[in-house]
């Protein structure tokens, strides 16, 4: 077994510059496999943060029916118990509450429907990030009830400015009577989101729950974990915890089921792409070996004659497919680990671009993973060596007066 | 003293045809072949003659397409790939023309070889590659490679590997066509004392006359047949 190994690995470097190629090529497949692979990661991690911080919340607590109706009366059951015990949980980094519910919005040029959502600015600062998308004017600053920001689409579309009035009707709970209320733009944002730029318009909390009709009243209770990943965790027993007296506690994946689909469908292009890269490095293998074959006719010819069972010839050849992947996985980690660790220090500017109806607010980092290292290395060997098996089996087949007479040739 | 009731090789009516170029090639025409041990022997012939062929065929490398080969009583027809691989690594050495190392392995590495396929003990492999290295005078060159060798260096290193499993027989196959007459005369002289120390069988394929010249035996092959076949004095 040994000699044959030895053999192998010399045998690979008999001809330098075509292990190199072939090396470096099987490389640069293994290392973009890792890359996009960290970059699919990264990526997803971007959409979750950008989509969960801007607004969503990386969880929510409701009452029960009201993400399907948005019914202004359905506000939580036991909001101050909740309260409490949210205070008091180790996972909870921070909470805000809301009020939701449709509204028309109007000024002297133009009228809209929108979301109207009632916040308490200090404690929404922790969990959206409004404030920090405020371009003009700014995030309730004084203590104006009558303050509102709005995004800068409907800005354009109402034809309004810093400090003009807008009139915000919305239909009260339990008698459905119709509530009007003045209001003077103080903040303007851009969050370069169509969703967010022209369908939503914010105001302090105890305002909307005196427009609603629904004093003390809340719709919604966004949440902020210490650890995101724990959002996507659908056992977390918090969620049992919140999701009793008619109300329902759920994770943003739950909220936005069509994300973690869009998450699925990209890893499986990632193995998509990964069945295309194997492919072709199994083309390069193969015609390495067959080339290198091809020049070692006579000594293979030779080596059968002096004694070398068939299945030697055949474990040389694989070994020296498992030599050249060897060579290849340590080019493609060092390429791959380079190039993935600079794009984790640089980023990618994607910020501005709308994916999955979420606009990437931040640099995208490639996520780097250990099992990237491993998992590819490993098949990529694997699937080196089975094709090795093909010229192999050439190889054992041959005769040896043939194998010399070709050599010959 | 060559044992005169005892047949290392024995062949029956071999016949071989190629194709070459879809155009039949009679190789051998019914050569009867009977070859004691110990013999030092020589199959000489012009170009086509049949020399390498009748090796192949005896060294079980290439079948005959009628005829029976026997070698050490053992019909070759009846073996396994894996049967006469093993048969081939345990009891017959090969001297080619040339190429005939392997480039990546150092000269112990290529006498040893076949030993490691024999699975015999490291110790005992460094003695006999030692032992061997001495008798055909290559003592110190253990480490070289074969690209660091002359050609004649170079067959003397396949000779001791040929030899190093102390195979009955040893098939050298023009074994000095690439090398100058000195240096040719020199190895035959190898081979002829390792023949006479350790009663192995030597067969030459040759045209070269120094070959034929110390050859005990002469076997003349013309078209595929046995024209002659000589015991010298």
């Amino acid at each position: 077994m040994y000699i044959f190994l030895k053999l192998a690995w010399r045998n690979i470097f008999r001809n330098k510059r075509r292990t190199i190629i072939a090396g470096t090529a099987i490389g640069i497949g293994l290392a973009s496999l890792i890359f996009s692979d960290a970059l699919m990661i990264g990526m997803e991690e971007n959409i979750i943060e950008s989509a969960t911080s801007t607004f969503l919340g990386e969880g929510q607590i409701h009452r029960k029916g009201f993400r399907q109706t948005y019914e202004v009366e359905k506000t939580i059951n036991n909001l101050d118990d909740i309260i409490i015990d949210l205070g008091g949980e180790e996972i909870m980094a921070d909470f805000s509450l809301r009020t939701l519910s449709p509204a028309m919005i109007s000024s002297p040029a133009n009228v809209s429907s929108v979301e109207f959502v009632g916040i308490e600015p200090s404690r929404e600062k922790n969990l959206s990030k409004i404030d920090e998308a405020i371009t003009e004017g700014s995030y309730f600053s004084g203590d104006g009830e009558r303050d509102i920001v709005i995004g800068r689409k409907l800005a354009e579309i109402l034809e309004v400015e810093i400090g003009d009035r807008i009139v915000v009707t919305v239909s009260q709970a339990e008698t459905g009577d119709l509530s009007q209320e003045m209001f003077r733009v103080s903040g303007i944002y851009f969050f370069n989101s169509r969703e967010m730029d022209r369908g939503m318009a914010f105001a302090r909390l105890n305002k909307t729950q005196q427009m609603l009709g629904i004093e003390g009243g809340i719709h919604e209770i966004a949440l902020r974990f210490t650890d995101i990943s724990m959002s996507r965790n659908k056992l977390l027993p918090f969620w049992d915890r919140y999701s009793k007296n008619g109300n329902e506690a759920v994770g943003w994946n739950v909220i936005l089921p069509q994300m973690e689909s869009v998450f699925a469908l990209s890893r499986f292009s990632v193995y998509i792409m990964g069945l295309i890269l194997f492919g072709i490095v199994a083309l390069v293998i193969i015609n390495t070996l067959f080339m290198s074959l091809k020049e070692r006719m006579f000594e293979f010819g030779v080596l059968r004659a002096v004694g070398t069972r068939p299945f030697g010839m055949a474990k040389l050849i694989v070994f020296e497919a498992g030599a050249l992947a060897v060579i290849s996985i340590v080019l493609g980690i060092i390429l791959g680990l380079a190039v993935t660790y600079i794009f984790t220090l640089t980023g990618i500017d994607y910020r501005g671009i709308e994916y999955l109806g979420v606009t990437f607010q931040d640099l995208l980092y490639p996520e780097m993973r250990i099992s990237q290292f491993f998992i590819y290395p490993i098949s990529l060997f694997f699937l080196t060596c089975l094709v090795g098996v093909y010229p192999a089996l050439i190889a054992a087949r041959m005769s040896p007066v043939k194998a010399m007479r070709q050599g010959l040739l | 003293m060559i044992d005169k009731s005892y047949d290392i090789i024995k062949a029956e009516a071999l016949e071989k045809t190629y194709e070459d170029n879809g155009v039949p090639v009679k190789a051998l025409r019914g050569v009867d072949l009977e070859i004691k041990k110990g013999e030092f022997l020589s199959i000489v012939g012009p170009s086509g003659s049949g020399k390498t062929t009748l090796l192949n065929i005896i060294s079980g490398l290439d079948d005959p397409s009628k005829g029976e080969v026997y070698l050490n009583n053992k019909l070759i027809s009846s073996m396994s790939g894996r049967e006469l691989s093993d048969f081939r690594r345990d009891n017959i050495g090969f001297i080619f023309q040339s190429h005939n190392l392997i480039p990546v392995l150092s000269v112990e590495e290529n006498i040893e070889y076949i030993m490691l396929l024999q699975r015999v003990p490291k110790e005992e492999r460094h003695k006999r590659v030692e032992n061997i290295l001495r008798d055909v005078g290559l003592e110190g060159f253990a480490d070289r490679f074969p690209t660091q060798l002359s050609g004649g260096q170079q067959q003397r290193v396949a000779i001791a590997r040929a030899m190093v499993s102390r195979p009955a027989l040893i098939l050298a196959d023009e074994p000095t066509a690439s090398l100058d007459s000195k240096t040719g005369s020199e190895l035959l002289d190898i081979m002829r004392s390792l023949n006479e120390k350790r009663d192995m069988t030597f067969i030459f394929s040759t045209h070269d006359k120094l070959v034929m010249d110390k050859a005990r035996r002469l076997i003349v092959l013309k078209d595929g047949q046995i024209e002659s076949d000589e015991v010298k004095k």
